[in-house]
């Protein structure tokens, strides 16, 4: 797992060198930031299972998905995917907070696709509950925060697809 | 490993958010980011000095090494040391935490150095002058950064 700061420095000490000019700004930058993805982080933490409640009633609880035959039908199957949800958040948050995308691919990523398939869960469906909950979580922690979350719903997104 | 993996790597082994306690550290680590760069600038750019002052006062003190024989490729490779570990006190400046100077320059240093006839107890002293030189750059604040770090070098290379 990385975050903003170790993967810059990973990447500058494999060639030996010091972090350049364009490190040291994006660094700069990240670190102003600092304050911002602290408090999304706060309130996201504070708001989870309401941010997924909201996201699956956006966007998969009134659709053929949760009529029998569906893949939420069942309550087992309905708790299993509100459960995958509430990983996908706290992934996201804690990408968010380091400012790297590396512990989604480490802890969500690798294999998910094929394990979603095998068990019958349909990706589409997945990704609109993905995007709900972008949704869902901007309005929550504002736009400039909302955006920032944003980049690592879509990259899990990207990933399922 | 920064505080903000590390506290990452911590809430995630128990599956929840990280607390109010941990996100205020992270928060405070934030808060002191320029100042880290800005020490960290300064000695990236005046690496070229701390490693040659640091071997002139090197070699006064310890006359007697490789690097002082007249061997050209000897005096290469350990001003490529000096610059190197300079490097990795920045690096651990920056992410204000000991583990890149520990993964990449501490771990198996006094093994490597034995194996290639270095007196470590030479290594240590060198250590010693950059960091006096780095120190003599930096205001009072900005030393005591810095400091801890190679402070960690000299005692992770120290013969027992």
């Amino acid at each position: 797992m990385q975050d903003a700061i170790t993967s810059l420095i990973n990447a500058s000490d494999v060639q030996g060198r010091y972090l350049d000019n364009a490190g040291v700004e994006k660094l700069r930058a990240y670190f102003q930031s600092g304050e911002l993805r602290s408090r999304a982080a706060t309130t996201i933490s504070a708001n989870s299972s309401s941010i997924v409640t909201q996201a699956v009633a956006k966007s998969l609880m009134y659709t053929d998905i949760t009529a029998p035959g569906g893949n939420m039908y069942t309550c087992r199957r309905y708790a299993a995917c509100i459960r995958d949800l509430d990983y996908f958040l706290r992934y996201a948050t804690y990408a968010m907070l380091a400012g790297d995308p590396s512990i989604l691919d480490e802890r969500i990523l690798n294999g998910l696709r094929e394990t979603y398939n095998s068990l019958g869960v349909p990706i589409g469906g997945t990704i609109r509950a993905i995007q709900a909950m972008k949704e869902v979580t901007a309005d929550l922690v504002g736009a400039e925060a909302g955006k920032e979350m944003g980049v690592y719903f879509d990259y899990i997104c990207s990933g399922l697809s | 490993m920064s505080i903000v993996t590390r506290s990452i790597a911590i809430a995630d082994r128990e599956a929840r958010y990280l607390n109010p306690g941990e996100l205020n550290a992270i928060n405070e680590y934030f808060t002191q980011g320029s100042d880290r760069l800005r020490i960290a600038t300064i000695l990236m750019a005046n690496e070229r000095y701390i490693v040659e002052r640091g071997s002139q006062r090197f070699w006064q003190r310890c006359p007697v090494t490789p690097s002082n024989s007249g061997n050209p490729i000897y005096r290469a490779s350990c001003q490529r040391d000096q610059s190197w570990y300079v490097r990795l006190v920045s690096y651990a400046v920056i992410v204000g935490d000991i583990t890149p100077i520990e993964k990449i320059g501490v771990k198996g240093g006094k093994e490597m150095y034995n194996s290639l006839g270095v007196p470590l107890r030479n290594v240590v002293e060198c250590m010693s002058c950059l960091k006096e030189v780095a120190l003599d750059l930096l205001s009072l604040d900005d030393a005591a950064e810095v400091a801890p770090y190679f402070d960690y070098i000299i005692q992770g290379l120290t013969p027992q």
